[in-house]
């Protein structure tokens, strides 16, 4: 399941958010202007109203007009008209309006009613509007009514925006999540895909969905980068085995005059010293060269034809035997631990042989009086052999570079070997998928390898 | 003297190969293709085949299996470019009795060629014994003259295998190949440090040296 932060960061995510805060947006702006137009439409409503009843009233006499204003107030169950008659000094005549609202020009028309002060069982009303005007008998007629609905249509609108809008807000979370996971399980098959070629597995591609979308193009992108760089890699390959292969010939060739010359030498002690020492780096040139091809050769085989059931403890075994007399020749304690028999799926020859690069890296870094730890172990990720030695160590910066072709660390430039023992065991545990990890021990180093094919995770 | 049969459609390869053996009192005749070859391999007269496995005319493996289908049992040694362990197991399953990588250090091909000359006259033999030294590989025990020598079980595969090739140049190659029964070349000096022990343990104080280092090229035991 992926995280809130995974899911978050996908654009199809952040774009449905970004439709929904939109649509809000909209929404708002729509619901505004039809308040808008209604109170508009409904404050005119009502000023004609005002007006036709200002100008009925003027019409009736003083009497009249008394009565007429107690039948309205009668008739007026909302409670949403105003009437006042005040007389020249103000003071009140009839209606509910207790005095003459101050600041209302008594011009007839309809206007905003401000701090009108109303009688029981009229109270303050909020969107008041209202037209004074000047009896001829010198009274002051004022005729109001309020636009009651408004409040309401208002408090509906307010309504519906935050029910629309927190729908909305919701939807869109949904929707985005939702849109997203396919995002996040297909950007999973690439996190795979690249972690295949990461390990070495030139030949793996990542996924195209076949939609054509961003991510479509982007994988078809580094897949074709991917092309090149494999391209590449085989050229340097074929240009890099072709140079060992090319060389090894005339060498062996070299190698066979020198000694021939050795042979037909007389018997000098001199030129024999010189011929001997030719023959040695003669050799050494060709043991670089064979190393050279032996991973090629080994990288290239991803047949396993050669694979079987591999007892390791018994392999582990003929390699400490192989190599305990020289541990003894060069006074280092070679100790074998086998904790576990544990049975792997591999070829017997090439596990031998990487075994046996690294014991023989161990002893040969290790110091006089030093010791070489062999053990062999199985827990749930497999079985694991650990070669502890106590050399010098690897920094943990070059820990990756030993692992290449021809790296030798800071100050084993002298040691002899091809510089490649590593490589080797790197090009077998890779045909293997067996991972070989390496860690700093008490000074000294520690090569793990690890007996299970790797499972890929992603 | 014994003779050679080269059988192999690189001249330089076999000028190489025909210069060696003459070096070492080896007669050989060469020959450059697969069907002309297995007719003089055929018309007898040899010791021992040297037989490229890429040829033309008939390829090598076709050879060797002709060969065996007809009763000839001459030693056959494989030469190849193909160094897989297929390929190898295909050439030896054929019916060669050893197979040998291109390019090769002439000294190994020779080396090879001469313990298979000597295995053709060799018996199986439960006691070895090379001047004082003495092995009774039933009773799987070791003895030079009076003295009786340890021998941990790899030391007694490694004597086993020079008493068996006594007065042969053994490669160091052919010493793994033999004793540990790999095939690939060990990165350092493991096999020397393997064959001074050994030589620490037959070769007493005061007592005549028996094995001896070929400079440049493998040990010889007697």
């Amino acid at each position: 399941m992926a995280r809130f932060a995974d899911h978050w960061r996908t654009s199809a995510f952040r774009l449905s958010l970004l439709y929904g805060g939109v649509f809000v947006v909209a929404v708002l702006a729509l619901l505004g202007l039809i308040y808008w137009r209604t109170a508009g439409y409904m404050i005119l409503q009502n000023d004609e109203v005002i007006d036709l009843e200002l100008h009925a009233f003027q019409k009736l006499d003083a009497a009249a007009l008394r009565e007429r204003i107690a039948h309205e107030m009668d008739r007026d169950v909302r409670h949403i008209n105003v009437y006042g008659l005040f007389d020249h000094d103000g003071n009140q005549i009839a209606g509910n309006l207790v005095s003459a609202p101050p600041g209302l020009p008594e011009d007839g028309t309809v206007h905003r009613l401000r701090d009108a002060r109303l009688g029981e069982p009229w109270q303050a009303l909020p969107q008041l509007r209202g037209a004074a005007l000047l009896l001829g008998s010198g009274e002051l007629l004022v005729v109001g009514r309020d636009v009651a609905p408004l409040i309401e249509i208002r408090a509906i609108i307010l309504r519906a925006l935050a029910l629309v809008g927190s729908l909305t807000l919701l939807a869109g979370i949904g929707a985005a999540g939702l849109l997203s996971v396919s995002p996040l399980r297909r950007i999973g098959a690439i996190k795979s895909a690249s972690e295949r070629v990461m390990r070495g597995d030139v030949k793996a591609r990542l996924p195209i969905a076949g939609r054509h979308d961003e991510l479509d193009m982007l994988a078809g992108i580094v897949n074709s980068m991917l092309d090149e760089i494999e391209r590449l890699l085989s050229e340097v390959k074929s240009v890099c085995d072709g140079i060992a292969h090319d060389l090894r010939t005339p060498l062996t060739r070299l190698r066979a005059r020198i000694y021939r010359l050795q042979q037909d030498l007389d018997r000098q002690p001199q030129h024999q010293a010189a011929a001997e020492q030719a023959v040695a780096e003669t050799d050494a040139l060709l043991a670089r060269f064979q190393a050279l091809l032996r991973i090629s050769e080994i990288e290239d085989s991803q047949r396993r034809g050669g694979f079987a059931d591999v007892a390791l403890d018994d392999i582990v075994a003929q390699t400490i035997e192989l190599y305990e007399p020289m541990a003894e020749a060069r006074s280092v304690r070679l100790v074998y631990a086998a904790r576990a028999k544990p049975r792997v799926h591999g070829d017997g020859e090439l596990l031998f042989e990487a075994i046996n690069n690294l014991v023989d890296n161990a002893i040969k870094f290790s110091p006089a009086g030093g010791s070489v730890q062999v053990e062999l172990d199985e827990d749930a990720r497999g079985a694991r052999i650990d070669i502890v030695d106590s050399g010098p160590g690897i920094p943990a910066q070059e820990r990756e570079a030993v692992l290449q072709r021809f790296y030798r660390g800071e100050g084993t430039r002298e040691a002899p070997g091809s510089g490649l023992g590593l490589s080797i065991v790197s090009a077998i545990a890779r045909l293997h998928r067996f991972e070989l990890e390496l860690a700093d021990a008490d000074g000294g180093t520690r090569v793990t390898l690890w007996c299970a094919p790797l499972r890929l995770h992603g | 003297m014994a003779r050679v049969l080269v059988i192999e459609d690189d001249a330089a390869t076999a000028q190489e190969i025909v210069t060696e053996l003459a070096q070492r009192d080896i007669a050989a005749d060469w020959v450059a293709d697969g069907r002309e070859g297995l007719n003089k391999a055929l018309a007898g007269g040899y010791d021992a085949i040297t037989l490229d496995r890429m040829l033309p005319g008939m390829d090598g493996i076709a050879v060797v299996a002709a060969l065996r289908e007809r009763g000839r049992h001459t030693p056959v040694l494989m030469i190849s470019a193909l160094s897989d362990v297929d390929e190898r197991v295909r050439g030896l399953r054929a019916g060669g009795d050893d197979y040998l990588t291109k390019p090769f250090a002439s000294h190994e091909m020779a080396a090879r060629l001469e313990v298979m000359l000597r295995r053709s006259q060799l018996q199986p033999l439960s006691k070895l014994r090379v001047a004082d030294l003495e092995m009774d590989l039933i009773e799987r025990t070791a003895r030079r003259g009076q003295r009786t020598i340890e021998l941990r079980s790899a030391e007694f595969r490694l004597l086993e295998y020079m008493m068996r090739n006594q007065g042969q140049v053994l490669t160091r190659t052919m010493i793994f190949e033999a004793v540990w029964g790999y095939h690939f070349n060990p990165t350092t000096n493991v096999i020397e440090v393997h064959v001074a022990r050994m030589r620490k343990q037959i070769d007493g104080p005061g007592e005549p040296p028996l094995l001896r280092t070929v400079r440049g090229s493998g040990y010889v035991l007697g």
